[in-house]
């Protein structure tokens, strides 16, 4: 017995002075929202980075260092993500990167993570975080921030150059009427005074922004306010959820509006639940190839996808492989600052912005070739446009959906949106 | 206090001061003494996970005793307390924001700007009972949280605003082991004044009014002076809570005041003991610790025998949220009167051993 109880000791023991051998771990943050008003599209995107996280450990992690990732549920409450962020950010297991979500809690945590220097890989593009010195005079700067894709003004600047020629090709008379359309939330938000300010510019009618909350719910009023105003184009600045309400409620009022969906605000899953509503809907889509697509990168994508499900026979939304694009930045930026003095903030922020149009090995033509440098963080200005096509009855799965073509996304046009020094930071 | 404590026969009072001590007992003063005394040197062992758990307390608990003196002492009724603890955050982070007056300065004053906006809102509690008086505090909730919203010059509007750290003499109490000492004080001041007050001529009108509101005026009790005043109280406390929070955070947004915070609030006195003031501090911890403990036990149950056979996987995040609702309800039914009343009967269970019979 005593014999036992000195093998058990010695066994708890051991493994307690063996945990400091294991320090080499690179701590890692991921914040995503599986419950909160975002959980529609935060969900595909958070299991995106978690399985590439997930996946970069069973390859051997940042050059032999496991990534400890702890991923928690903030449900999109920005207090939440800033007492986690505490956590992260102090005592000795302090995160060396952070993937985060929200746009209200990314930015909240802007001035936290440049005094700690741990650099924050959003799920939100606000253009506010595109500005690493402030210099652009839209606030005080976001060095340590960092996102892949598209930031939501320079989406909507490109949609709204899209509508601009589609206006013409249409043959419309007069000035097309643009309304912004959201929840009364940063996120939505953000994009807003790019969109109005382009949109006048554009030679279009501008109209006061109408809004809905970021949840589902009865937007019949809202619908009403848009046919009445007689708008051509309306941004809807929501998640998918929400946005899929106003779809249907303007379908079912009858109000003729080209919806222009933000990069959350569209995917399959929000096409089979709109059913034929969600036709025409035009949205960016952040990678250069989607789940099913042939393109080289996309066999990465799909081991990345086997972490998760074995079976092979999960349907993966366009956010899951954008997900994965922002975990292969951090992780290259990491591979870098191994190579030069080891991986700290500082070190992760300067591997950023070791490449011009950067590409993460293995994932060729899903990834948009991204620059960072240390003037500007806007990674890519090529924005492209993709229409969700919906011709039949959507009640099989999503995958079945996209297979037979019921509901499938059109790819219709690339649209760079000049780096214009004046667009930065808003 | 208000409550019966169980004094050894021959120990009795000669006068009514020595009735209406801060401390029953000599020995309840020094366990009081000597708990804050320990939990001084809590800094020094526990991590910081420990001691956000115990600012969180702190600063809740602050709040919650405010509702206690509204609720408990006074028997109104109050479902937004949380937008005055949200009025207390943005207050103070505005204060020191705009006008640069030091921290330490604007948490007081945001508990006293927090006050004038509680005695607003009570003056239909002159007027109200019951609930009709609950739906009138319910605007409260909703016409705050629409101002946090929209005034921008106030709040940031719904992005919410940076909260400078508590600073004093130069030194920045920015991390959870010095900004504890802030919580820790804040809260024995707090709980020593709620105590001096249920002393007080105006702390025994409070109770009058609760206790019966007709016997109370005949005795010549101002009712309406007396009910808006205990929101004007309860008010302070939610402010003095709700600023300390807004310096811990060092962020405020709108979004963390909602009324599911009202209620919650509610559900830490109705915990830990209506009427008691140790009872306020007792219900918050309870409040605050039931979904660590039932996190850790859902942490321990993933990937166990039970896990795989259930297949909860996923799940087992919500089941923490029903048992906490659980543990809620199975508590109100074998545990009706608080936490304080608990606590007291294991003390009179030791002070009768063996023969409590």
């Amino acid at each position: 017995m005593l014999t036992r109880k000195t093998a058990l000791l010695a066994t708890v023991a051991a493994l307690t002075f063996a945990a400091p051998a294991l320090a080499a771990d690179i701590p890692v943050g991921h914040l995503a929202d599986y419950s909160g008003a975002t959980s529609d599209v935060g969900q595909p995107f958070g299991q995106g980075v978690a399985d590439a996280l997930a996946y970069i450990n069973k390859q051997g992690g940042v050059n032999g260092n496991r990534l400890a990732v702890e991923t928690v549920d903030y449900s999109y409450q920005a207090p939440r993500a800033i007492s986690q962020y505490k956590k992260w950010a102090s005592g000795s297991g302090k995160a060396a990167a952070i993937q985060g979500w929200g746009t209200a809690d990314t930015e909240a945590l802007t001035a936290f993570v440049a005094k700690d220097e741990i650099p924050y890989y959003s799920g939100s593009y606000s253009g506010h975080l595109t500005d690493p010195t402030g210099a652009a005079g839209h606030g005080k700067g976001a060095p340590y921030n960092f996102f892949y894709g598209p930031s939501y003004s320079d989406a909507v600047r490109a949609m709204l150059m899209w509508a601009a020629d589609d206006w013409k090709a249409k043959g419309g008379q007069g000035k097309p009427k643009y309304v912004h359309m959201g929840a009364n939330h940063p996120y939505p938000n953000a994009p807003k005074e790019a969109g109005e300010k382009l949109a006048a510019e554009l030679g279009f009618d501008v109209l006061p922004a109408v809004q809905f909350a970021l949840t589902p719910g009865d937007y019949t009023a809202q619908c009403l306010t848009l046919k009445d105003s007689g708008a051509n184009y309306a941004y809807l600045g929501n998640t998918a959820g929400s946005n899929i309400s106003v779809l249907k409620a303007c379908d079912t009022v009858g109000a003729k509006v080209q919806f222009l969906g933000n990069v959350w605000g569209m995917d399959e899953n929000a096409m089979k639940a709109a059913g034929k509503a969600a036709d025409g809907v035009v949205f960016p889509v952040r990678t250069g190839a989607i789940w099913g697509g042939d393109a080289p990168g996309m066999k990465t994508v799909q081991e990345i996808s086997a972490v998760s499900d074995s079976s092979g026979n999960a349907y993966r939304p366009v956010h899951y492989v954008a997900g994965i694009c922002s975990a292969f930045y951090m992780k290259e930026a990491m591979d870098w600052a191994v190579q030069n003095g080891g991986v700290n903030g500082p070190n992760i922020k300067k591997g950023m912005y070791q490449k011009t149009d950067w590409v993460p090995a293995g994932l060729e033509g899903v990834c948009v070739p991204s620059t960072w440098t240390d003037a500007d963080h806007r990674g890519t200005n090529v924005v492209n446009l993709y229409r969700a096509k919906v011709t039949g009855p959507t009640e099989a799965a999503v995958p079945e959906l996209m297979k037979s073509g019921a509901t499938a996304l059109e790819k219709i046009a690339t649209i760079e949106v000049p780096r214009k020094a004046e667009w930065l930071g808003w | 206090m208000a409550g019966t404590t169980l004094i050894p026969s021959g120990d009795f009072k000669t006068s009514y001061g020595a009735d209406t001590t801060v401390f029953p007992t000599a020995t309840s003063r020094n366990a009081a003494i000597l708990g804050v005394a320990v939990l001084l040197a809590a800094p020094l062992v526990f991590d910081n996970y420990w001691l956000n758990l115990l600012i969180q307390i702190g600063y809740l608990g602050i709040a919650a005793l405010g509702l206690n003196i509204l609720v408990g002492f006074t028997g109104q009724i109050s479902i937004g307390h949380a937008a005055f603890f949200g009025f207390g955050a943005f207050a103070s982070a505005w204060l020191s924001n705009s006008f640069a007056i030091p921290v330490a300065l604007a948490i007081p004053l945001a508990g006293v700007m927090t006050t004038a906006v509680g005695l607003i809102f009570g003056i239909p509690a002159a007027r109200l009972k019951g609930l009709y008086l609950a739906i009138a505090t319910l605007a409260a909730q909703y016409i705050l949280q629409d101002f946090f919203a929209r005034a921008g010059w106030f709040t940031g509007g719904v992005a919410g605003t940076i909260a400078e750290p508590f600073s004093l003499f130069g030194y920045d109490f920015d991390t959870d082991a010095s900004y504890f000492y802030v919580v820790l004080a804040y809260v024995v001041v707090m709980f020593l004044l709620a105590t001096n007050l249920m002393r007080t001529r105006d702390g025994r009108a409070l109770v009058a009014v609760r206790d019966h509101y007709l016997s109370a005026e005949i005795m010549g009790i101002n009712l309406t002076k007396y009910r808006t005043m205990s929101f004007g109280i309860s008010a302070f406390y939610a402010g003095i809570g709700g600023a300390l929070y807004a310096h811990y955070l060092q962020f405020v947004s709108v979004e963390g005041f909602t009324i599911l915070f009202s209620i919650q609030f509610l559900g830490m006195i109705i915990i830990g003991g209506l009427g008691s003031i140790m009872g306020s501090l007792m219900g918050t911890a309870f409040m605050v610790l039931l979904p660590e403990t039932m996190q850790a036990l859902t942490d321990s149950l993933s990937g166990t025998v039970i896990d795989r056979a259930l297949n909860l996987k996923d799940s087992v995040a919500f089941l923490r949220e029903m048992a906490i609702g659980v543990v809620i309800i199975l508590f109100l039914v074998f545990e009706p009167d608080g936490l304080a009343h608990r606590w007291k009967q294991i003390k009179a269970y030791w002070k009768l051993y063996p023969f409590s019979h």
